[in-house]
Parts: C-alpha cells; sequence; structure tokens
C-alpha cells in the first residue's frame, strides 16, 4: 500500500515538475496520408532547423514553369544524428525528392526519401511523421 | 514566518497546488529513503570545511560535522548561487529551515564564494541562468536519459561532487522517482563535474578582492547590433556584497535617453545578479530597455569588465547582451554605429561611440585597419565621433579590430567585398500568444551576413560571419491547420521584433519570418533573402487530460486540465 502511494505519488510529482524537451509545432493532417509523389528539382535552400528542416527546392512543370516548393524533413535534433549539417543540401543540387503532398494543392510536402543526383540516398530514419497518425502520441512533442 | 527571502533565480513561479504536492511526496519519500537506504556512503575524497559559524549553526543538526570541520554532503559540493539558493529554498521548505533574508543572502554569499564554481566552470551553464535558449550536443545519451528528461542539463552540471555524492544524489532520485541509476552517466559526471578540478585550485588562489563599486561603462547590444551606449554607477550597499546602482543608457539609433536603477549582489567575486528598474517602465515597447529587468553578468578575472545579460518578458525572452568596463580618465572607444563596409565604397559616414573623447580629435586619432582610410572628421564631442572613411577596393575582407587612440575595440568592424548569403538568427524560434494568465512571448530577430569561405559552400564552417545587415522584414505563415484561417497571426516590426497577435486564434502556427537586404544582391540580381523558422503558438493546451504550458525552450506539464470557467 506505502508503495503504490509513494509510486502515485513519485508520479504525481514527476508529471508536475518535469518539464518535457518539446518543440510546439503541427501535426500532419495538411498532408495527404496515402499517395506519395515523386520530384525532381534543384535546391535553392536548405533550413536545417528545429521543429522540422525545410528544404526549398525548384520543380520545372510540364510547360517549362519553374515552381517553388518546400518539402518539410524530420528535425534537426534528428537529422543530426544521423549525419546531417547545414550544408547536407547545397545550393542548386540536383535531388529527386519524395513525399506525401499538401491537401491544399500548394508546392508543399511531408519528406518520406531524398536521393541526390549521384544516386546516393539521404537517410531520413524511422520516416518522418510516421507515427503521428497514432492518437495516444502528444502532436505536440514530437 | 522568516523564511523568505529575495529570490535571485530569474525562473518562473509554479503553482501552489503543484508546490504542495511536490513536498508532500517529498516528505513521505525522504523519510522513506532515509529508512531503506540507511546511511550515506563515507566519503573517500577530500571535503572542503565549512567555517562559517552561522551555517554551522543552521544547518549543523542533520548536516554533521567531522573533526575537520567537513559538512555532511555541504563539504563534498560546489554549485553557482542559483543552485545554492534552490537548495536553501528545498531546505527552507523541506527541513525546517527558519532564516531571514540577510541570513538567506549570507549563506548563498558563502558557499558561492568557498562551494562555488570557478568562473571557467560556470561558463558552460551560464546560458540558462542568463536564460538564453541553447542545445548543448556534448552531452551522452546515457546522461540525458537519467536526467534530461526532467531538467535542463545546465542545473545538472550547476553543481560540481565529488565521485561519492554523485552517486547518492543518484541513489535518492532512483528511489523518489523511480529512475534506474545508471553507471554510465555517474562515471560521465563525476567526470565531467568532480569536486576538485584545476580550474577551482587555480581560482581559490587567485580571487580577487576588489570591490566592484565605481564607475562602469555599458553598452546594450541585440543580437550583435548595438543598441545602447552609456555609464552605470555602482555603490556598496552593505555586507554581503549588496550594491546599489544607477545607469543612464543613450539609444544609438536616436539619441533618447533611459534611465536606470537598481540593485544587485556580487558572488563570489564575480556573479553578478541583479535587478533594475527604468526611469518610465510604464510607458516601454515590449523591447524598451526601460522595462524592469533581471541583470546577470560575470565579472572578468581582473575586475575591469564584465558582461552579461537583462533580461524581462513573459519568459524572459526579451533583453539585451550587455558589456561593461570599467571607465577611466581615458578616451575609451564602446561602439560604432555600422558594423559592415564594403571594399571600395567612399565617403562612408560611420559613428564612434565611446567616453572621454578630447575636444580634439584628428584622423590619425582613429584606426579601421589596413585598407580604410579617415577622410575627415564630421563632428565630435565627449560621447561620439562622427568620421567619413574610404574602403580601398582591396582592403582585406573579414572582422578587424578598431581603435580609437589606445583604446581597442576587436573584432567590431568588418570588411567585405560581397555578401553570399543572410542567416536570420535564431534561425528557428518560439513565440506565444497570450491567455488570461499569461503575457505574450516575443521573439527578436536579426539578419547575419556571411561570406563563403574557400570551399565556397554555404553553411561550411568556413564561412566568415561579416555581421548585422539592414534588411526589410516580413513574415509568410507556411503551414496551417487543414482548416484554412484568416486568424491573424502577428507582426515583426521594422528592428526585427515579432510580436504575436493580441488576441490568440487557440492554435498553432508555422511562420516563415523573413530578411529581405536592402543592398545586397544575389548572383542573379536578386535582393539577398534569409529566413527563420517561427512558431508562433498558444501559451497552454490540454492533451490526454493533462495541461502544458510553455516554459522559455521546453513544454512543461502543469497537471491535470482544468475545465474553463466561462
Amino acid at each position: 500500500m506505502k508503495n503504490t502511494l509513494l509510486s502515485f505519488l513519485a508520479l504525481v510529482a514527476t508529471l508536475l515538475f518535469n518539464p518535457i524537451l518539446a518543440r510546439a509545432h503541427h501535426g500532419w493532417a495538411a498532408f495527404a496520408a496515402e499517395s506519395q509523389i515523386t520530384l525532381k528539382g534543384k535546391v535553392t535552400e536548405f533550413h536545417f532547423v528545429n521543429p522540422h528542416a525545410v528544404v526549398e527546392f525548384e520543380v520545372k512543370d510540364d510547360k517549362g514553369q519553374v515552381q517553388s516548393w518546400e518539402g518539410e524533413l524530420p528535425s534537426r535534433s534528428a537529422l543530426g544524428p544521423r549525419g546531417w549539417t547545414a550544408a547536407s543540401l547545397g545550393d542548386k543540387e540536383e535531388i529527386t525528392i519524395t513525399g506525401y503532398p499538401a491537401k491544399n494543392g500548394s508546392h508543399a510536402m511531408r519528406v518520406t526519401r531524398i536521393a541526390l543526383s549521384n544516386g546516393k540516398e539521404l537517410t531520413l530514419g524511422d520516416g518522418n511523421g510516421i507515427h503521428s497518425r497514432d492518437s495516444s502520441v502528444n502532436p505536440f512533442n514530437r | 514566518m522568516t523564511s523568505k527571502f529575495r529570490s535571485i533565480s530569474p525562473y518562473g513561479s509554479v503553482g501552489l497546488f503543484a508546490l504542495l504536492a511536490f513536498l508532500l511526496f517529498l516528505n513521505l519519500a525522504s523519510a522513506q529513503v532515509s529508512r531503506t537506504e540507511g546511511r550515506i556512503q563515507p566519503e573517500s575524497e577530500e571535503g572542503v570545511p565549512v567555517t562559517d559559524p552561522l551555517l554551522k549553526a543552521k544547518c549543523g543538526s542533520c548536516h554533521t560535522s567531522d573533526d575537520r570541520g567537513n559538512m555532511l554532503r555541504l563539504s563534498w559540493e560546489r554549485a553557482t548561487p542559483e543552485a545554492w539558493e534552490r537548495a536553501l529554498k528545498r531546505m527552507i521548505l523541506l527541513a525546517g529551515l527558519d532564516l531571514t533574508p540577510s541570513e538567506a543572502t549570507h549563506i548563498i554569499q558563502y558557499l558561492s564564494t568557498n562551494h562555488g564554481l570557478a568562473p571557467e566552470e560556470a561558463v558552460g551553464v551560464m546560458y540558462e541562468i542568463e536564460r538564453r535558449i541553447y542545445e548543448p550536443t556534448n552531452i551522452p545519451n546515457t546522461v540525458m536519459n537519467a536526467c534530461g528528461r526532467c531538467h535542463n542539463i545546465a542545473r545538472v552540471l550547476s553543481w560540481r561532487r565529488s565521485v561519492a555524492d554523485w552517486e547518492e544524489l543518484f541513489r535518492g532520485h532512483a528511489f523518489l522517482y523511480n529512475v534506474r541509476p545508471s553507471e554510465e552517466a555517474i562515471a560521465f559526471l563525476a567526470k565531467m563535474a568532480p569536486l576538485h578540478t584545476t580550474e577551482w585550485a587555480a581560482w581559490k588562489a587567485r580571487r580577487p578582492d576588489r570591490s566592484v563599486a565605481g564607475h562602469w561603462l555599458v553598452t546594450a547590444s541585440v543580437l550583435g547590433r548595438v543598441r545602447y551606449f552609456g555609464e552605470m554607477q555602482i555603490e556598496s550597499n552593505g555586507p554581503d556584497g549588496a550594491f546599489n546602482t544607477r545607469a543612464t543608457l543613450q539609444s544609438v539609433a536616436d539619441g533618447a535617453t533611459a534611465g536606470r536603477s537598481g540593485r544587485g549582489i556580487m558572488y563570489g567575486s564575480y556573479a553578478w545578479r541583479g535587478s533594475s528598474k527604468g526611469s518610465n517602465a510604464g510607458d516601454s515597447a515590449p523591447n524598451d530597455i526601460s522595462n524592469d529587468a533581471r541583470e546577470v553578468m560575470t565579472s572578468a578575472p581582473d575586475e575591469s569588465s564584465a558582461e552579461g545579460r537583462w533580461f524581462w518578458g513573459q519568459y524572459q525572452e526579451l533583453g539585451f547582451d550587455v558589456k561593461m568596463q570599467r571607465a577611466s580618465s581615458d578616451a575609451t572607444l564602446l561602439g560604432i554605429d555600422r558594423p559592415l563596409l564594403k571594399t571600395g565604397s567612399q565617403s562612408n559616414r560611420i559613428r564612434l561611440l565611446g567616453d572621454h573623447f578630447p575636444p580634439q580629435v584628428s584622423q590619425s586619432d582613429l584606426n579601421f585597419g589596413s585598407g580604410v582610410v579617415v577622410r575627415r572628421i564630421v563632428s565630435n564631442n565627449a560621447k561620439e565621433v562622427i568620421a567619413e572613411v574610404d574602403v580601398a577596393i582591396d582592403a582585406p575582407v573579414g572582422k578587424r579590430e578598431i581603435a580609437f587612440r589606445r583604446s581597442v575595440m576587436p573584432g567590431a568592424l568588418a570588411v567585405y567585398d560581397r555578401i553570399d548569403y543572410i542567416k536570420v538568427t535564431p534561425d528557428s524560434a518560439v513565440a506565444t500568444f497570450g491567455d488570461q494568465t499569461r503575457s505574450r512571448g516575443y521573439q527578436q530577430f536579426e539578419a547575419i551576413g556571411y561570406q563563403n569561405g574557400p570551399d565556397r559552400k554555404r553553411h561550411t564552417d568556413d564561412d566568415v560571419e561579416l555581421g548585422p545587415v539592414d534588411v526589410t522584414w516580413s513574415m509568410k505563415v507556411f503551414y496551417e491547420s487543414e482548416d484554412t484561417r484568416t486568424d491573424p497571426v502577428g507582426s515583426v516590426s521594422p528592428t526585427g521584433l515579432f510580436t504575436p497577435a493580441a488576441d490568440s486564434p487557440n492554435t498553432n502556427f508555422d511562420v516563415w519570418v523573413i530578411a529581405q537586404a536592402k543592398t545586397e544582391k544575389d548572383t542573379d540580381g536578386k535582393p539577398l533573402v534569409g529566413k527563420a523558422y517561427l512558431v508562433v503558438t498558444v501559451a497552454a493546451y490540454t492533451f490526454n487530460g493533462r495541461r502544458y504550458v510553455r516554459d522559455l525552450d521546453r513544454w512543461v506539464d502543469d497537471g491535470p486540465a482544468r475545465p474553463v470557467r466561462q
């Protein structure tokens, strides 16, 4: 009984006083959940930041018009241990990029795969928001 | 009840309910620990004897002394003033320690001086004390898993302990929080934060005894750009390192002056902890230097200068990087109003800010280094000199020192031939909508120009940071929840301060804060652009029946969600 009480109080105190390292941001509801698209483009900027790294790139459409896209990747904290740096995607680097497009038709995607022009694939780890549809996971704390 | 003393810690308060629950828990658990864990492990390392009569009288009944004057646990620990203050508060709340405010100040001063950290040891944890967001990268996962789930790691490293004391700490945590002790974590901390260090031994031997009282010159900068300069008078105000302050600061932008008065304590001969109020704080803009501020400063070893941060705001997110140096009768250079000069540019007007500039100033008094020639002195007075300078087309690029006679400012000016890219700093940040109980959380940005290094690539180690670039600011929401919203998110001022909208839309936004250079262009002739990733978030949210509130760099579990009052 005493141990149960102590365990409960420990839990209460832990929950009350344990700051949770987190970056408040968003879930992935704005991106399509099933079908992915693949694009070829040139990197214009790579933001190696939290809560998401973002690659900006240009894609030529069927008519040769240049479209600006943004791809959201995992956080800097998640990518850093996998060898990523701010220079991993250089200016004007040609990439083949795959991901879930924005539902609203804007030129944005949740990136699941990036390959460089030399065929090298950059490792994103355990997917990008792969657990986000699990309702038990706090969407603010990924 | 006398056990109330003015806090030196710049951290937010916790709810009464949370505090009571925690104390109840600790009381029960502490009693359990003492019954189940038995005696504290004997120490094998030499302790630091306690000599202060008040400390021995107040703490000696629990922290028993040996025949060498070592007090249980205390003699095998060293810590920052904030850490000792927290420890003292714990003892007041849990162990019934009864102290007057002056007694508490005296004990914290004694412990910070005799059981403190050397300045070199404190450097690594100052980011937390100065309330800066910083992500240490040299902490192994074992330690982060053991400590980082609950603590900012700086709080852990605010202590130096003997091996036995680190083990004791982990034993207590294992019992109280059901955290499995990690031998690897203990070994890391015992090695990284040992009781006896060469830094501490050297500091004890050379610790200066000079009073901080006197006349100081002050500059206040934000993200590398000098915003204010002026002076501060510090006067002794009793024992235990207490002082009163008066400061007058002048805006670099418009010449307006702001008065400040305050008080502070110099702990351990180098750690200034103070607070000050502006003379017209009631009318202050959020980022105005007239706001009431906490002051955290670290004095240089020779006590001729100090630097740190003055800060305020709901999350202590606003403030200035402050540098101070002792005033002298010699001319002293404090800053310049434009930190960048382009090669081949002519007649650049530049303001030098300082003190005791002489009535007669000639071009030869100023030295901007190779390739930068002073064309003429436009005007001068005791506080500023305005000069026109020409920069040779082949002037060496990079940061350089500038000098007025014998007063030198290292790295104050950058000469450049091109800016390859702009980096907005911080590159990612959080701002917060207000709610019924919390004010808005702001975010200041600055645009820094960079030149690619020899590898000609961006964002690599050989890039040269040039300094703040004049830009126009804008913002763009780049992520919204599925439903299209039209709620206002906020705005960015011409000086790069993001202010969230007054009314919380009760959702989060991901925003690009965009800096566009006023004059610098890329190779395609387009203005250089830099972006920062800003999350504008609610102040608190509920998830799975629990309420989470924002702190400076993290979300804190605030307990069970409470019904919203209509």
